[in-house]
């Protein structure tokens, strides 16, 4: 299955993860998908890290996580939680294939509120995430006007 | 699973370097990544051991602007070769767009190259993806030694599919890109249907 988002669509999950995000008081939310990709983010301008890196580090920490608990004979891993110096990660899975993830900074905050506001959105994210998926099985999402001879890969090298 | 935002403007897709250990699925990546024009690509991420073989997987992003408008990403990924890290590399493979097999050419590694070309097509299978339905290109790398297999040998035995197939040294870069760019044409050729 190929995952698209229309405009509204996109809107709504970034007031979602900016409102989550405001309320915990987090740098950033990011939503990403278990196979690394960034979905959306907060409105978070302050956080200038490389959220495309930081989606396919987190799939990866998740995915290993997951195998791990596999492993021990549980079924699956809900959420995990990952502690630098300064910084508190906190990632939890939504519908099975997405990862919610909250980066805060614990001087800030804390990680009961995190989850607690996490909680608070989370069947509406989960309702979203269906609804968009249910759409794009539907209808074919790759722009029709983009034809594969105009991406001329040779300009990307020096 | 490719990913199109039309708020955005953005196309993702994820490509996997695939093949036995130290046939040079990184050297491939990172030749991309060094000779790639630093406004078209991302930080490159190597998950490696003190020795320099990958642990868990190496990652590049590359951007594609103004395709119509679009911003067309690419995500390139290798896997850990080495044997016992089987259960990584079926993770790695989760949401794939495209493979490159890179082999070894040499013939004391042609073992090694079948038992990770069926350890690839079990993990597929596991996602529920046949061989038969995903791009796919394969390269016989390392040419440049002289003790390599034919390619008609490397092709017969690894290429069952009949897929394009290129000869590489990729410590020079040569195949280097023809195997990018076909795979990235299979890739965005079947997110067109």
């Amino acid at each position: 299955m190929m995952l698209n988002l229309r405009p509204e669509e996109d809107k709504e999950l970034r007031e979602i993860l900016t409102s989550i995000a405001d309320e915990s008081k987090s740098k950033i939310v990011l939503l990403i998908d278990k196979s690394g990709q960034l979905i959306s983010r907060s409105e978070s301008p302050a956080f200038s890290s490389d959220d495309v890196t930081f989606a396919s580090l987190t799939a990866g920490n998740v995915a290993a996580s997951e195998a791990l608990s596999k492993l021990l004979g549980d079924k699956s891993l809900n959420h995990m939680f990952t502690e630098t110096e300064d910084e508190g990660i906190y990632m939890i899975v939504i519908a099975e294939k997405y990862i919610l993830v909250s980066i805060f900074d614990k001087v800030s905050t804390n990680l009961g509120i995190i989850r607690v506001k996490i909680k608070k959105y989370y069947d509406r994210l989960e309702g979203l995430m269906k609804r968009i998926e249910e759409r794009a099985e539907k209808e074919s999402s790759m722009p029709a006007d983009i034809n594969i001879e105009d991406i001329d890969l040779d300009t990307l090298f020096e | 699973m490719p990913f199109v935002n039309f708020a955005t403007r953005e196309i993702n897709c994820k490509i996997v370097y695939y093949g036995p250990g130290l046939s040079g699925k990184t050297t491939n990546i990172k030749w991309i990544y060094d000779h790639i024009k630093p406004e078209n690509k991302g930080e490159m991420i190597t998950l490696a051991t003190e020795t320099e073989r990958t642990l868990f997987f190496d990652f590049v992003p590359i951007e594609v602007s103004n395709v119509k408008g679009f911003k067309v990403r690419f995500h390139l990924y290798t896997t850990p070769g080495q044997i016992i890290y089987q259960a990584s590399r079926k993770l790695i493979l989760k949401g794939v767009d495209g493979i490159v097999f890179v082999a070894d050419s040499q013939e004391e590694r042609h073992d090694a190259n079948l038992d990770t070309l069926d350890d690839m097509i079990e993990n597929l299978e596991d996602y529920d993806i046949k061989i038969e339905n995903i791009p796919l290109v394969f390269q016989y790398n390392k040419r440049d030694l002289p003790n390599v297999l034919p390619v008609e040998v490397l092709r017969r035995d690894l290429n069952r599919w009949n897929r394009p197939d290129f000869e590489a040294v990729a410590s020079k870069g040569f195949g280097v890109l023809e195997t990018f760019k076909e795979i990235t044409r299979q890739v965005l050729k079947k997110l067109k249907k």
